[in-house]
């Protein structure tokens, strides 16, 4: 899916592709019956009385020729009562308009949103943040101008032509064939310099994906930036960008310009051309002032129409980009942890069973062979170098992501054929990385317990030996926290981490290095207060910290993705392995 | 309006829609004759543009006369009035294009430059996801502004001056029924664009709403599914689309009103005279000619002023967009990075009688400390207890409340950053890393470094063996911040990327959190003896470094004791918290 920017982009246009999802599109807004229905009235009584009104001039018009007071004042007020309709229907057409496009738009972005939260966890490695944010918010936001303003116009615009063509050709067929003769002129041009259009137009939206990448990057990595000053060439770099887009622009406009230029000077010659083939029709008596006067008029009502389609025909490019985008996303495989078959689960009451679990991250295996029994109420610790699977071991039992061979099984069940929801609230997890929403620090907690009150999570931060951490905020635990906590200290974001998952009160923890950054006499209250808390829960705890082993019954360690240890902490203690090695450096010399 | 104040204010109202046009010409720099030549074309062909309406109904006089020779002069005349108007006109498009697109350039620039200069306080009171809307949408809602302005706006305003000039030539009446649906016009765009102000903020607001629900639920999305509250996030963001359809319903039925109102006003201007003329020719039995000029004059008029409506939302979005830009250039919260940067100071650290304030609170006051090159030293303390707020003090990440810091004896106020910052290197602790190679990584201070260094880094950092298993090496991509990266190893190539420069104080903020005590003893020993004569601060809760300095402090209570050194025995400070035996407790 993240291919790159622009090999979709001639993937959308080259092929049917584009054709396909602009269907698919038609039909999600039909979907909406009424809106559409309202909408396509409007814009049809809308053009049929845009249309008509030149008619009405001309008739008036003749109506002053011929001396004729009833005419002119009949014509007239027809001409003002067509354009009372347009305003109606317009007013319509613009409501309703709005109303199927922001329909369309909020669908899209909700089903786009919607699974988000349901694709595996793999999705997030393999798409960027900025990536699906923009093509949810930014992508969806151009398909407005195009669904609001630039749909109905070309509905209004074909009506228009359409209906123009037929009263011209009912008035005088001569004369509509002289006025259609700078049809192919105009069409054949603005065909011919289609494709350069295009590829300038191509390149517009390329380099400006540049800078809004380069502009992300650099935001979010604005810390390492400015520790080493390498704010002049983060800024060069940028400018280069910049500079590419201004000129690829540039290079657009030009074109563009001409083109109008050139559309004007077509749209004179057929008005030129409508007037001295006019004055030989009147001589040959076939039509009155009047309505040379409305051939004019619909000579010039014809230009908007077409040069309006060949501007839509880059919204349409871009339009359709974004929306295969978002169809992507939409339609990205859901994780299979919801299918329906799976079985749901209740409780925990057996046991956790790795059989012969490996994994792998593409290519490069991080758990090999891994057999592991871990039966309810049973605290285990693990530990082993950095890189050396722990996160992933964790990960593969929090059903992240599957195992690549092998299988899990929890009360005899395999993991893969368990529905995730049920399953996942069994657990509580600490993940090695703190994450937060914004708000307070209580509304933290909120989000994921909505039925909590102030005072049941201050009781839970006394009760675990968290509160003190919050203490010497301004507000307590009603402190702002910042983007994703970073106004708070690293210990405090992962004392919230733990908060989180204490009030859960789940049947399985587990816990990866929660206190890697909590000071050891603050890890201390915490540990102490946990004795009775983890009473007949099952404990699954990563740490490098043998302060919280007193906390586990039995110690497995891994080394490069294998187990190579398991036992309790004095055994391992006294064997020769990885384990007691740490254990020494800990707290010996370091010898 | 017979208040004087409230006119004054009306007439600043509708000046204020060009305001966006103002405040971008600034950005031209030596370019604005280009703004100013566009706009005095734009007045050519605004005139050429409103005299074909008049040639065709000269022509039609002539038709009606049954004179050929002057239509055949008329029908050429047009031609050639619409090859100057569409001559000038190119110039229009492109200048107005040009002029916008080098607003966007130059804006977007000074936005970056500006972001680069912004102090680490800075970033703490914004949201990325706003940074990034503001140098991108809202430079965007300006730039097109600036363009329909001197394209669209601008010609249009021209356009209706040469309409009462050109009316007023063919009969004054005209001109006056023209004149009368000015004010008309005008009142009703003021208080369409009134009504509409608060929805757009609004509507802002929702979509800066969704963008942040978006970022934190993509980034956050373990948690999410950790917690099973994918539903009731769900329902959130429903929520937050459902508020901004709404509210552009809401505008769309403000538009539906307002917008169509001004053609409407247009064409019941056009009956009027229409009734009028004919009337008027129909008694002096005069030519067609100027009756039809002047309402083709008006239906040529339709779409630019009701394209009107649109500008003021396109005045509104630029405007909005602008007062948040302003954040962002506005001088406050600036650091000078500029300044000679070629000299590294000495690794002799001195802090005088520092404090360090956030809001009201004081996280440390009246701190002292002498810390002689080359030594390593421990920064203990409990969580929150300020010690990252300590040592970010140190590149000049945050500036004390009150007192000195001294490197190499001289107050590194007084140094200029780049100067300040080659000296010392400090690991945070949270890491970002950029998602390039891990190459792009270590070299982010100097892309000039020799693979050598690079490799000594990693080897230094622990991280070498790592790499070197890895099939790309050195080339391997690490995602976005590192996520394919484990824990341990991003913080161990962060380590890299700050050794590689040899700065002379390193500074480790609980930096090997996550890497396993073994490995960190491994590279604490490297640092030690291949980067002898570098100061080492770290911080850390950990006994084995502990153990490893030559000093340990710790931060409590606001203030920094010394509690171990090189000279004392280590039996004096297990009875404090930073020693913890909770393994040999177990061990019974
Ligand atoms: N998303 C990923 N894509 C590719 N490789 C990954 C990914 N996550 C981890 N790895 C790799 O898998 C291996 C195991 O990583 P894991 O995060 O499980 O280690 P860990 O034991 O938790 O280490 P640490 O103590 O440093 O957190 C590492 O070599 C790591 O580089
Ligand atoms: N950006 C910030 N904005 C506001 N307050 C902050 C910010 N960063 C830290 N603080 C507050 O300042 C105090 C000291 O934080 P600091 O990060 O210096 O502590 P620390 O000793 O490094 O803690 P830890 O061991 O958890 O990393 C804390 O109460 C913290 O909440
Ligand atoms: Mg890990
Ligand atoms: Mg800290």
């Amino acid at each position: 899916m993240p291919r790159s920017y622009e090999e979709e982009e001639e993937d959308v246009l080259k092929s049917e592709k584009g054709a396909k999802v602009f269907r698919r599109l038609v039909r999600q807004i039909l979907s909406h019956r009424r809106d559409s229905a309202y909408l396509i009235i409007a814009v049809v009584v809308t053009a049929i009385a845009g249309t008509l009104y030149p008619l009405a001039l001309g008739l008036a018009i003749n109506g002053v020729i011929n001396r004729n007071f009833t005419d002119l004042y009949i014509f007239g007020s027809a001409f003002l009562g067509f354009y009372i309709i347009q305003f109606f229907s317009n007013r319509i057409r613009t409501i309703s308009s709005t109303g199927v496009a922001q329909k369309t738009i909020k669908e899209l972005r909700d089903r786009a949103f919607e699974n988000v939260q349901r694709v595996p966890v793999s999705f997030f490695g393999k798409v960027k943040t900025g990536y699906l944010i923009s093509r949810i918010t930014n992508d969806a936001e151009t398909l407005s101008e195009f669904l609001t303003f630039q749909i109905p116009q070309v509905v209004s615009g074909i009506s228009t032509v359409i209906v123009s063509i037929s009263i011209m050709f009912y008035l005088d067929f001569n004369l509509t064939l002289y006025a259609l003769i700078v049809i192919p002129l105009l069409s054949g041009f603005t065909v011919s310099i289609q494709r350069m259009v295009r590829r300038n137009y191509l390149r517009t939206r390329r380099t400006i994906a540049a800078i809004t990448g380069n502009l992300a990057e650099n935001i979010s990595g604005i810390r390492a930036i400015k520790s080493f000053n390498v704010e002049d060439r983060m800024a060069t770099r940028f400018d280069g960008l910049n500079n590419d887009n201004f000129e690829a622009n540039l290079k657009a406009a030009r074109l563009s310009s001409i083109y109008g230029a050139i559309i004007r000077v077509i749209e004179a010659t057929g008005i030129a051309i409508v007037l001295i083939a006019g004055a030989q029709q009147l001589l040959a008596g076939a039509i009155s002032v009047g309505i040379l006067v409305s051939f004019v008029v619909y000579v010039q009502e014809f230009f908007d129409p077409v040069t309006q389609l060949s501007q839509l025909y880059n919204s349409y490019q871009s339009s359709m980009v974004g929306i295969t985008r978002i169809y992507g996303i939409i339609d990205s495989t859901p994780d299979e942890g919801a299918k329906a078959g799976n079985k749901k689960v209740e409780s925990f009451s057996g046991s956790i069973k790795f059989n012969n679990v490996s994994f792998y991250y593409g290519d490069s295996p991080a758990l090999k062979d891994i057999n592991i029994e871990i039966k309810k109420g049973e605290k285990i610790g693990i530990v082993g170098h950095t890189g050396a699977g722990k996160t992933t071991f964790s990960n593969l039992l929090l059903k992240f992501y599957n195992p690549t061979s092998g299988s899990i099984f929890i009360d005899g069940v395999d993991l893969k054929t368990i529905d995730t929801n049920t399953y996942r609230h069994l657990i509580a997890p600490v993940l090695q990385e703190p994450f937060m929403f914004r708000g307070s620090i209580i509304e933290n907690i909120k989000t994921f317990f909505p039925e909590a009150t102030d005072e049941m999570i201050i009781d839970k931060a006394k009760q675990f030996g968290l509160y003190p951490l919050f203490e010497n905020l301004e507000s307590g635990l009603n402190s702002e926290i910042g983007e994703m906590g970073r106004n708070l200290s690293e210990g405090q974001r992962q004392a919230i981490s733990i908060l989180r998952a204490f009030i859960r009160d789940p049947e399985i923890l587990i816990m990866d290095e929660p206190t890697s950054q909590i000071d050891p006499y603050s890890e201390k209250l915490i540990i102490s207060s946990l004795n009775s808390f983890l009473k007949g829960k099952t404990l699954i705890l990563i740490t490098h910290r043998f302060s919280m082993i007193s906390l586990v019954d039995r110690v497995i360690s891994f080394e490069n993705g294998e187990k190579v240890e398991e036992g309790t902490f004095s055994e391992l203690l006294n064997s020769n392995g990885v384990f007691r090695k740490m254990y020494n450096i800990q707290y010996n010399t370091g010898a | 309006m017979n208040n004087p104040i409230n006119l004054r204010r009306r007439i600043h109202n509708i000046i204020a829609v060009l305001y966006p046009l103002y405040f971008g010409s600034k950005y031209l720099k030596g370019k604005r004759w280009v703004l100013y030549s566009v706009i005095s074309i734009s007045i050519i062909t605004s005139a050429t543009r409103l005299l074909i309406p008049v040639l065709i109904g000269d022509a039609v006089s002539s038709i009606q006369s049954l004179n050929f020779a002057t239509l055949e002069y008329f029908a050429i005349l047009i031609l050639i009035v619409s090859a100057v108007s569409g001559f000038f006109q190119f110039f229009v498009n492109y200048g107005s294009q040009y002029i916008s697109q080098l607003y966007a350039y130059g804006m977007r620039k000074n936005i970056f430059d500006h972001l680069m200069k912004k102090k680490f306080l800075f970033f703490e009171t914004q949201t990325s996801g706003d940074l990034l809307s503001r140098s991108t949408m809202d430079v965007d809602a300006t730039r097109n502004f600036i363009m329909n302005t001197t394209n669209q706006l601008l010609p249009t305003l021209f356009m209706i001056l040469f309409s009462v000039v050109f009316l007023f030539i063919l009969d004054p009446i005209y001109s006056l029924i023209f004149i009368v649906t000015v004010p008309a016009l005008i009142l009703t765009g003021v208080v369409f664009q009134r009504k509409q102000r608060l929805h757009w903020r609004k509507i802002r607001t929702y979509y800066g709403d969704m963008n942040e629900e978006l970022q934190e639920n993509i980034v956050g999305n373990r948690v999410v599914r950790g917690f099973s509250i994918e539903d009731e996030e769900i329902k959130k963001f429903s929520s937050t689309t459902n508020s901004y359809f709404d509210e552009y319903m809401d505008v769309a039925r403000l538009r539906g009103f307002y917008n169509n109102l001004m053609p409407l006003t247009i064409s019941i201007a056009a009956t009027a005279i229409l009734l009028y003329g004919g009337y008027t020719s129909i008694i002096n039995a005069s030519q067609v000619g100027n009756l039809v000029a002047a309402v083709n004059i008006f239906s040529i008029m339709t779409f630019p002023i009701s394209f009107l409506g649109r500008l003021i939302v396109f005045s509104e979005n630029a405007r909005a967009g602008i007062q948040r830009i302003n954040v962002v250039l506005s001088d406050e919260m600036q650091e000078d990075i500029q300044g000679p940067n070629r000299t590294k100071h000495s690794g002799d650290l001195e802090i005088k009688n520092v404090s360090f304030q956030r809001g009201k609170r004081y996280i440390f006051r009246g701190v002292n400390l002498k810390i002689p090159q080359g030594e390593i030293v421990c920064i203990t303390g409990k969580t929150a207890s300020g010690k990252s707020s300590f040592v970010n003090l140190i590149p000049r990440f945050y500036e004390p409340t009150s007192g000195i810091i001294s490197i190499g004896g001289r107050d590194i106020s007084q140094i200029s950053l780049s100067e300040l910052r080659r000296t010392v290197a400090l690991v945070p602790q949270e890491i970002t890393l950029l998602s390039g190679t891990i190459m792009d990584n270590i070299t982010l201070s100097d892309t000039t470094l020799s693979t050598e260094a690079v490799v000594k880094a990693a080897r230094i950092a622990d991280i070498g063996d790592f790499v070197d298993s890895l099939p790309e090496k050195y080339n391997t991509r690490v995602g976005e911040r590192g996520i394919t990266l484990s824990g341990g190893q991003r913080q161990r190539v962060a380590i890299a990327r700050a050794i590689v420069a040899e700065p002379k104080i390193l500074i480790l903020d609980d930096a090997t959190s996550s890497v396993d005590p073994e490995t960190e003893l491994e590279i604490l020993k490297k640092v030690k003896e291949e980067m002898s004569g570098t100061t080492v601060l770290i911080v850390t809760h950990r006994d084995s470094a502990i153990k490893f300095a030559d000093r340990v402090l710790r931060l409590q209570n606001g203030s920094v004791e010394e509690i171990f050194d090189i000279t004392s025995d280590l039996k004096g400070i297990t009875d404090g918290y930073t020693f913890n035996n909770g393994g040999d407790s177990n061990a019974a």
